[in-house]
């Protein structure tokens, strides 16, 4: 059928477009993370996936910015390679806020690159000794403006995930696909407590069974994300330990099927029992996980992403995954479905 | 039989998964951690990849049950 091709071609175009698109760059660490206010320090900027040697040094500028307003810019830039920088900062004797110590965000701009930014990337300390900068140096000389924003066909550069921003597309669609089956499930359900009808019945199972293995499929992949993301594979996240939660209640929902001995009863009482699961699936995976903290992006508030995790290009491989998931899940349901009807015309149940 | 010589490729490929990625670290530097965690990605594919085969698998061998009981059952009206 059309759809079952369609899912195909989606699903192939996700994985080359969501693996060859490459990211845009950034800064991974300046070397030293350290300096003290009133002197001069030569600070490294090492980039990540940039070009700087495609452009003339004169060109680059790079900045340590406390705010929009106080930020010091780097002279005498010399490139190193084509992802290091180097530049001489000269610390003002004074730190912008009247506190031991500030943290200072790294940003480059670059003529083709465009511009990239680390935050947090320097700790800038007070130092009472004198001051060996000119007095001069001051915070609010160079403000960072005149950037390049490039707007090309790339997935934006985030620190500690880094490349794993793709896993957007093959993680987090497992999810839309649990939701769109167990919609499904729960809709024949309910047809099935109106008109008891078999086929309402293998229908909801089948969805239902093909919602939990994607839903297994999100926690694993979820897992390993998470330890090279978050550094632990199970960090009892208020998301992992709701959606552990949900997929388990649905998986009692085929206990509770194998548990009668007359098919019909079980049925009936797997129904209603669907209808529970299903009410309770909806806070557990969208209204709870909203309410805490979480170490997943957008946790707290409307809407799970912001635009922050998701951008323009990225919605144009990850809108597809969804779709193309969603109907790969629908297309292993049918499989089972119609697997459950032969089985029960042989049966003699049907 | 063939159940378990199935049960047994699975375990293996298991236990390659799970494997795989530290032993690969105990050489140079963590390989998972390199190039951009893109091995990362690699291995989520890889993971829904096997997830859903193993689901075809399981529902390929139920199917295979019933097929032979059906044959069976005609033998009997046959007969």
């Amino acid at each position: 059928m059309w759809w079952k091709s369609l899912s195909v071609v989606i699903l192939v175009y996700v994985i080359l477009a969501g693996m060859l698109v490459p990211l845009k760059p950034g800064i991974t660490h300046i070397s030293p993370q350290t300096a003290k206010s009133g002197s001069a320090v030569t600070i490294q900027f090492h980039g990540y996936n940039s070009f700087y040697t495609r452009s003339e040094a004169s060109g680059i500028r790079v900045w340590l910015e406390f705010d929009s307003l106080h930020a010091l810019a780097g002279q005498d830039i010399r490139v190193l390679s084509d992802t290091a920088i180097e530049a001489t900062f000269q610390m003002p004797p004074l730190l912008p806020q009247s506190s031991r110590s500030v943290l200072l965000n790294a940003i480059v701009d670059h003529p083709s690159d465009g511009v990239s930014l680390l935050p947090g990337a320097l700790q800038l300390t007070l130092d009472t000794a004198p001051a060996t900068s000119p007095a001069t140096a001051s915070w609010s000389l160079n403000p960072v403006i005149d950037l390049h924003i490039k707007s090309d066909f790339s997935f934006p550069y985030r620190n500690v995930i880094y490349e794993s921003i793709r896993n957007t597309y093959f993680h987090v669609p497992m999810w839309f696909v649990l939701m769109f089956l167990f919609i499904a499930s729960v809709y024949f359900s309910v047809r099935y407590l109106f008109d008891p009808k078999p086929d309402f019945d293998r229908k909801a199972a089948g969805y239902a069974e093909t919602g939990l293995l994607f839903g297994g499929l999100g926690l694993v992949t979820g897992m390993l994300w998470a330890h090279y993301a978050w550094g632990a594979a199970w960090s009892n996240d208020i998301k992992q330990l709701m959606t552990a939660v949900a997929l388990l209640i649905y998986l009692a929902y085929f206990i509770l099927r194998r548990s009668f001995d007359e098919p019909e009863k079980g049925a009936r009482l797997a129904a209603v029992y669907n209808i529970f699961a299903f009410a309770s699936l909806v806070p557990l995976l969208y209204i709870v996980p909203r309410m805490f903290a979480s170490l997943h992006p957008g946790a707290t508030g409307n809407p799970a992403f912001g635009s922050e995790d998701l951008d323009n290009t990225m919605r144009l491989v990850f809108y597809p995954s969804i779709i193309g998931f969603s109907l790969l899940g629908f297309w292993i349901a049918e499989l089972r479905i119609r697997y459950k009807r032969v089985e029960d015309r042989a049966m003699g149940l049907d | 039989m063939k159940f378990f010589r199935m049960r047994k490729v699975f375990t293996i490929i298991l236990f390659m998964a799970i494997s795989l990625p530290s032993l690969m670290a105990q050489g140079n530097r963590d390989f998972m951690r390199e190039s951009g965690k893109i091995y990362v990605v690699v291995g989520v594919i890889g993971l829904i990849f096997l997830g859903i085969v193993s689901y075809l698998v399981y529902l390929e061998r139920k199917l295979t049950k019933l097929e032979h009981q059906l044959k069976d059952d005609k033998n009997e009206w046959t007969n």
